[in-house]
């Protein structure tokens, strides 16, 4: 074939194609693709040249959208998919115009933000213009997000000034109770030094008798002690027991059965023996050494650290002995639910069970019976009564300045919207679980039991509208549980859905007038007019919030 | 043959000092933890069996085979030699039949091969494999092709054979052993070692002690005279005493124990070995699948770095552990040799448990063991010996002599199929996680991938979309409308893959599972007609028998999309857990002693069975409601022929550079084995890559034929964007860079699917003189014309780089140039990894950012044009419409461009068949025009470019020492032939 004759059966070929849109484009298509504010940087210049907006180059004018990219900053294109990185304008007539990208110019798909169809010019693809009907349906959305948005920013507007009102009685109350800080203080440190005097006195007075006291307490404290140390024994042993099932679970159950109720066990008993770890077990000997009364007590203490270690224990057991699968026939599994069958048996009917049992409990030294002993008692009682009205009185103080501090300290927005919503709860259903969470507080997941997803972290970016809750119960082989709290603007607050993208970690969407935008201008300035208007919704919201309120009883 | 014997003898004298051996040999074989749940071979009676054969006779100087053919018994015709094989040892009077048939077939492709069966065995060895395997029958050389040279005075036949008659087999008798030579060279030698081990079917009652005493008695009776000539001939006494070896060869013979498992083994030992020799060849590739390098390495001999055979057994391997040769999940035992002269492979048809033991030939620098074998054998030439083993069924080889890697690829492809030619999405870039939850979920991801401009084609749905593991269901609560999600992707151009594995939930309310009740499909135990049940994901299961042409049908009808609701055309299929993987069986896989259709007992077909659920699977989509649309089907499992059905991916692997680092030597093991659609899990399944490992995962998973980003249920989410900047910048370049390539890789896999090739290729098959790239598996090359070397290390930024040959290679971002032969140290800053374009290549693209492939479909093409020293270069492009089979028809544009002498010409290559189809796909396409011309390499700058009577601008720079020119619309197409000057 000779080489010249190539040219025509090529343009008739492209006129099949979607080459044929290449010898179309230039003719007054310099324009395709560009918003019309945009509109002035592409004519050419006066020797019908035109250059990239970058600068970069210079190309004839008849360059521009002539389906091949020029430009390194694919500014030569707008109008075609040859470039692909710029942005395509489509007029939308009868809904608002938009910029898609060059890369979705003819490519088969009738994109949604481009409803007049002018991406897909080609002719490969048809798509209908469907602006007016597009628009309509956007309009009345819309409309509707614009009334949503309008009473939400009423409603935030209350919550503003709520906010800003509740940090100035906030700040007072917090002056109020530091001015009372000095004065409680003085009197509690007259109270303690009165109550060290007398229990100095008394002190002295008893030193001298201390002794034959001790022989006289160990005499009566002594079959407690030896009860108390049986009973230690025998939780030890059965912790013991427990501690070597779960080790024989551990290693001997079959991984290949993928048994989220064996891995879970398993798991939670590594957990278990790591916090172990950091623990150090009372020696019998050293609490030997001790007076009675610390003996007792270190001997109870102990008994209920390792009946403790009973509790965590049985219930890796009886969680796996609920849930795992039983048509594995898993002998390791099978072993460890018979342990568990015949260590809920025996616990129970045992004389030992220390739950059903009543706690030994330390009897009341026997009191020194003489007038002076009574004396320096009364003395000393007086002194502790009037030290423990001083203290309570101090403590309260510092509690509640602590309480202001706390909400002072918390970051509610630049604008205070957020003070309204501190420890309101609120919750959401699925199918499976109910999901709580209060906001600056916890976040919980509950169906029989519960679980803790997450504690008030802080904000994520700079928007005030996505909350962090960390450090949830672990999962077994994945990380802490934890929350992502995104809000969006609604006229009440609620959570609208709970996810879990990936595992442990959810995605709590929360709608509240809180991050509903206010109008820009509308501010401070006509904050008078709306008063009377807000002041009706203050008394909506404080409705609202004896609702939040009962959210516990509900 | 009396010699034969007294050597036997002899070897049972070593008794004391091989037991010692023997011990040191057990003791090298203990497991590491997380193997334990996988034999060793001394695990595995057959395997330990065939082994301590092995070591016998590795032991016993002088050893000869006991094997002979029978030379009265030789008949050639029509491209078939048959004779008797006689086992010496076992066949003791002349009026035993010979036990076994040995046959020899040249064939009309030039390969060869050999089978060797039992006679009259008491009942008829598995020899189905090949039934399933080999596409069709194929034809035997004609007689005028093949020459019998006759015999020499060692009683050695030879035929001389092949299309130039360049290869030639010579066939011993005694003892029996077959060399093939390439042009006089030996390559392929069988029974070179004397390996060959053949268990006959045999029934239990045999009393042991009786078949002992016939065989003391046998020697006892023997006269032979060699023994006899032994000094000190009373050593026959401390014969009788059997060495530890020579127990080990009548171990396990029968039931089986493997942790709390048994094998019930009704039928006793049938297995058989043979070794094999490459000889003058010192790398040996193949074998797939195994975590380990792409050269084979030594699992026998002085420093070995294996102890163990490399294992075929098609297993689901948790966590598998990199760098040793424990069985995964697929089969291929397909091996091929090289070296700088020759280029051999061999085909062991044989889905059985296979175990392969590769000794290297001490090199010559050593001196010791070395200088005493030459001393001996006056010259060692390299060689690389080979040792099979299967469990059961016959001993069928095919060889293969080349003379090149190409005559070999399409000699294996004649007899096991090529690559399917695949739908062209499914060569773009997938996107799947364990699991993606709900249709909520699966609309955001796929907004994900718009928002951040990122292409992708399909998104895939693990098992948690199904309601309880009931494939062929949806979770109603979490997908109430599949149709609709597969719609809107669809009308992007996107798909969706849900999975469906082989193991079907017992429960009589779920369609599936009771309609295969009652059809009577599913796998038996080892009574033959209860049903087997095991566990896996939904619990209590039953496996389909895909071996029951009515299961196959069945399964295949349940593609359908008025059985499987929710489906629609744009939904294809994964094929997981079909090695099979049963959680509650032996090595996490179910018991051999299962039954199959026809009474097979599973442990003859093992490793076929995920490729006939493979192809079921594919059968089911193919013929849905007749829509002429190619299946998509991914597998985990695999084996010869699995390339018919669809793509594979390396399995579970993990989070790990160095699982990165694994997964080139095994996807092009794979590929050189006959599946060259094949990935990694780009990410890894299990665990979280950073964002580095992630970014350079995507940076190497490009160039995975099969691309997909996966992950495990447990990870942390990881779409191309949540690392945030530079890395969601990086990954969207080089999946965009993925796209940019399609029509190379699409026009790859054509090739692939008509000659066999893989598409991603070790170095030694492009460059197979240069030994310094024999053993080279961490760069390797996509077709002929790229080359890849992936970035598998932390924090690296240099990369070495091998430039073989002597011409140019081209960045094929910046144009900058290397010239070859020799390493070279070259940036891999964060966004690249080294990427060349070879001089002499051409390479089509199409380079305008899309969505989907599908939305490239008009897109005009670019060729960047890489001129060698001599200005020439070539490449070619293949387009179709990407989904139906009207390319059989012809429907298809292939166009071959070719520079020389400054001028570039585009040549439509003819279809054979002529297009029938309406609206035909080529003739639209062919319009698409050429937007840009790259060429790369000139020596001066293009002056003058001229296209007929049309002159054209072409722009230069220069790039290190040449220059590179883009011509601007050419204004051609790629339907119709032209020819471009430039000067």
């Amino acid at each position: 074939m000779k080489t010249h004759s190539v040219c025509l059966p090529i343009l008739a070929t492209l006129a099949l194609s979607a080459a044929v849109t290449r010898a179309n484009v230039n003719i007054n298509n310099a324009a395709r693709g560009v918003s019309p504010s945009n509109a002035k940087l592409y004519v050419p210049d006066s020797v019908n040249n035109w250059s990239c907006l970058d600068g970069s180059k210079t190309i004839p004018f008849s360059a521009v959208n002539d389906d091949y990219c020029d430009c390194i900053d694919g500014s030569d294109e707008p109008g075609t998919s040859a470039c692909g990185t710029g942005q395509f304008y489509c007029a939308n007539i009868g809904h608002t115009p938009s910029n898609i990208k060059t890369s979705r110019v003819n490519d088969g798909v009738c994109d949604e933000e481009c409803c007049d169809g002018s991406d897909e010019y080609d002719g490969q693809t048809h798509c209908p213009n469907v602006c007016e009907e597009v628009g309509a349906k956007a309009r009345e959305e819309n409309d509707r997000i614009q009334s949503i948005q309008n009473e939400g920013a009423r409603l935030r507007r209350g919550f503003i000034k709520h906010g800003k009102a509740n940090k100035v009685s906030l700040t007072n109350e917090l002056e109020t109770l530091r001015d009372q800080v000095d004065q409680v203080q003085l009197a509690l440190n007259d109270a303690r030094a009165k109550l060290d005097a007398a229990n100095e006195e008394q002190g002295a007075y008893l030193e001298g008798s201390k002794s034959e006291r001790e022989a006289t307490r160990r005499q009566q404290l002594e079959p407690l002690i030896q009860e108390q140390t049986k009973r230690l024994k025998y939780a030890i042993e059965v912790r013991d027991m427990l501690k070597i099932t779960l080790q024989n679970l551990k290693e001997k159950h079959n991984k290949n059965f993928h048994d989220m109720a064996v891995k879970g066990t398993v798991s939670g008993f590594d957990d278990y023996i790591v916090a172990q770890g950091e623990k150090t077990e009372v020696v019998e000997d050293d609490l030997a050494s001790l007076a009675s009364d610390r003996q007792f007590d270190a001997l109870v203490d102990e008994t209920s650290v390792v009946l403790r270690d009973i509790g965590t224990l049985h219930d890796l057991l009886d969680g796996m002995k609920r849930d795992y699968n039983t048509e594995y026939n898993d002998e390791a599994v099978l072993a460890a639910v018979k342990v568990t069958d015949d260590f809920e048996i025996t616990w129970d009917s045992s004389k030992l069970d220390f739950a059903d049992v009543e706690h030994l409990v330390l009897p009341e030294e026997l009191p020194v019976d003489s007038p002076e002993a009574e004396k320096f008692r009364d003395a000393t009682d007086l002194a502790q009564a009037a030290f423990n009205e001083a203290s309570d009185k101090e403590n309260k103080i510092q509690e509640g300045i602590r309480d202001i501090e706390r909400k002072l300290n918390m970051d509610f927005g630049p604008d205070e919207t957020f003070s309204q919503l501190v420890d309101k709860c609120f919750d959401f259903k699925d199918t499976e679980y109910t999901y709580s969470v209060c906001l600056f507080g916890d976040a919980n997941q509950s169906s029989h039991s519960s679980t803790h997803l997450g504690k008030f972290s802080g904000w994520e970016g700079d928007n005030y509208d996505v909350q962090m809750y960390t450090g949830g119960t672990k999962c077994w082989n994945g990380p802490e549980r934890s929350v992502k709290l995104v809000m969006s603007c609604g006229t009440t607050t609620e959570i609208v859905s709970v996810t879990e993208p990936e595992k442990c970690e959810y995605l709590f969407k929360l709608q509240t007038p809180a991050v509903c935008p206010i109008p820009e201008g509308e501010g401070e300035a006509d904050e008078q007019e709306q008063d009377q208007e807000r002041q009706q919704d203050q008394q909506q919201e404080e409705e609202g919030e004896e609702h939040t309120r009962k959210h516990d009883e509900l | 043959m009396e010699s034969a014997q007294g050597r036997i003898k002899s070897s049972k004298r070593r008794t004391i000092v091989r037991s010692v051996l023997g011990l040191g040999l057990a003791l090298a074989c203990v497991s590491a933890v997380k193997r334990e749940d996988f034999k060793t071979c001394s695990q595995s009676g057959f395997c330990a069996r065939n082994r301590a054969y092995a070591d016998i006779a590795k032991e016993t100087p002088q050893w000869v085979s006991p094997f002979q053919l029978n030379p009265s018994s030789l008949r050639l015709h029509k491209g078939v030699l048959t004779g008797d094989l006689i086992n010496v040892q076992e066949d003791k009077q002349p009026s035993d039949k010979p036990a076994l048939a040995f046959e020899l077939h040249l064939l009309d492709t030039d390969a060869a091969r050999v089978r060797i069966n039992e006679r009259n065995p008491i009942h008829p060895r598995y020899d189905g494999v090949q039934d399933t395997v080999l596409i069709k029958p194929y034809g035997h050389a004609t007689e005028e092709s093949y020459q019998k040279l006759g015999k020499d005075e060692n009683g050695i036949l030879t035929i001389q054979y092949g299309a130039q008659s360049q290869n030639t087999v010579r066939i011993s008798s005694a003892p029996f052993k077959i060399e093939f030579l390439v042009n006089g060279v030996p390559t392929v030698i069988l029974n070179d070692e004397g390996l060959l081990r053949f268990e006959r079917l045999r029934n239990k009652e045999e009393p042991k002690v009786e078949e002992e005493e016939g065989e003391k008695q046998g020697e006892e009776a023997s006269s032979d005279p060699l023994v006899e000539q032994k000094p000190g001939g009373n050593e026959i006494e401390i014969a009788i005493e059997k060495s530890d070896l020579e127990k080990k060869l009548e171990e396990n013979l029968w039931e089986e124990r493997f942790k709390e498992f048994t094998d019930s083994k009704p039928r006793g030992p049938e297995s058989f070995g043979m070794d094999i020799t490459f000889s003058g060849i010192n790398h040996v590739y193949g074998i797939p699948e195994h975590a380990s390098s792409l050269s084979l390495k030594a699992t026998r001999g002085p420093d070995a770095p294996y102890t163990e055979p490399y294992r075929l057994y098609n297993l689901d391997v948790f966590e598998y552990e990199g760098d040793n040769p424990m069985a995964l999940y697929g089969s291929v035992p397909f091996m091929l040799g090289h070296s700088k002269n020759s280029t051999a492979a061999v085909f062991w048809m044989n889905a059985a448990e296979t175990w392969i033991d590769v000794e290297k030939s001490p090199e010559d620098k050593t001196g010791g063991l070395l200088s005493w074998i030459k001393s001996k054998k006056a010259v060692q030439p390299a060689a690389t010996k080979t040792h099979w083993i299967s469990e059961a069924g016959v001993l069928d080889l095919f060889v293969f002599l080349g003379p090149t890697h190409r005559d070999i690829f399409r000699q294996y492809a004649s007899l096991v199929g090529t690559t399917a030619l695949p739908q062209a999405f499914s060569i773009a870039y997938h996107q799947c996680r364990w699991n993606y939850n709900n249709q909520q979920d699966v609309a955001e991801v796929d907004a994900g991938f718009d928002e951040h401009d990122i292409p992708y084609d399909v998104l895939w749905l693990d098992i948690e979309h199904t309601n309880g593991k009931r494939y062929f269901t949806w979770d109603e609560a979490k997908f109430p409308n599949p149709t609709e999600m597969q719609e809107s992707l669809s009308a992007k151009g996107r798909k969706m893959v849900t999975i469906i594995d082989p193991h079907i939930k017992k429960d009589g309310d779920y369609h599936v599972s009771k309609e295969g009740a009652e059809l009577d499909v599913y796998i038996k135990n080892k009574d033959g007609s209860s049903d087997f049940d095991g566990w896996c994901w939904p619990g209590s299961s039953q496996w389909i028998d895909f071996y029951n042409p009515k299961a196959r049908d069945w399964w295949a009808s349940q593609f359908s999309y008025d059985k499987y609701i929710g489906s629609t055309k744009s939904l294809f299929t994964w094929n997981d857990m079909n090695e099979p993987s049963v959680f509650s069986g032996p090595e996490i896989t179910i018991p051999k002693d299962v039954i199959h259709y026809g009474n097979v007992e599973h442990r003859n077909v093992h490793n076929l069975y995920g490729t006939m659920f493979h192809s079921a699977t594919a059968q089911g989509l193919t013929h849905r409601n007749e829509t002429n649309q190619r299946p998509f089907v991914l597998s985990r499992a695999f084996f010869a022929g699995t390339q018919r059905f669809g793509a594979i991916w390396t399995g579970d692997n993990v989070a790990s550079w160095e699982h990165l680092e694994l997964a080139s030597p095994m996807l092009l093991t794979i590929g050189l084995s006959g599946i060259p659609f094949s990935g990694a899990d780009v990410g890894g399944f299990f665990g979280n890559p950073d964002a580095e490992l992630l970014t350079r995962w995507y940076q190497a998973g490009i160039y995975y034929p099969f691309f997909r980003a996966h992950a495990h249920l447990d990870s942390k989410r990881r779409e191309p964007w949540l690392f945030g900047e530079p890395y969601t910048t990086q990954i969207r370049e080089a999946i965009r860079t993925r796209y940019t390539l399609l029509p190379f890789w699409y026009t790859l896999f054509q090739e692939a699917s008509v000659e066999g090739t893989p598409i991603i290729r070790p170095m030694f098959t492009v460059f197979p003189e240069d030994e310094a790239v024999f053993g080279m598996d961490d760069q390797y090359m996509v077709g002929d014309a790229i080359l890849v070397k992936p970035v598998v290390k932390s924090a690296v930024i240099r990369s070495n780089v091998y430039f073989a040959g002597k011409e140019k290679w081209f960045d094929i971002k910046d144009y900058s140039v290397e010239q070859g032969p020799g390493f070279k140290d070259i940036e891999s800053p964060a966004d690249k990894i080294p990427v060349y374009q070879r001089a002499g290549t051409i390479v089509p693209k199409r380079e305008r950012p899309r969505r989907s492939s599908k939305a490239m479909e008009n897109d005009p093409f670019t060729l960047v044009i890489a001129l060698d020293s001599v200005g020439e270069a070539s490449g070619r492009l293949y387009l179709d419409d990407g989904e139906s089979f009207n390319y059989e028809k012809g429907d298809f544009i292939l166009t071959e461009f070719k520079v020389s002498k400054g001028v570039l010409s585009s040549r439509k290559v003819k279809s054979t068949t002529a297009t029938s189809v309406e609206s035909s796909f080529a003739e639209k396409a062919g319009g698409l025009r050429i937007e840009r011309l790259v060429i790369l390499g000139a020596t001066v700058p293009l002056k003058k470019v001229t296209v007929g009577d049309r002159t054209l601008q072409a722009s230069c720079s220069q790039v290190g020492g040449s220059y590179v020119c883009t011509i601007k619309e050419p204004q051609v197409t790629i339907g119709k032939d032209f020819d471009l000057s430039f000067a």
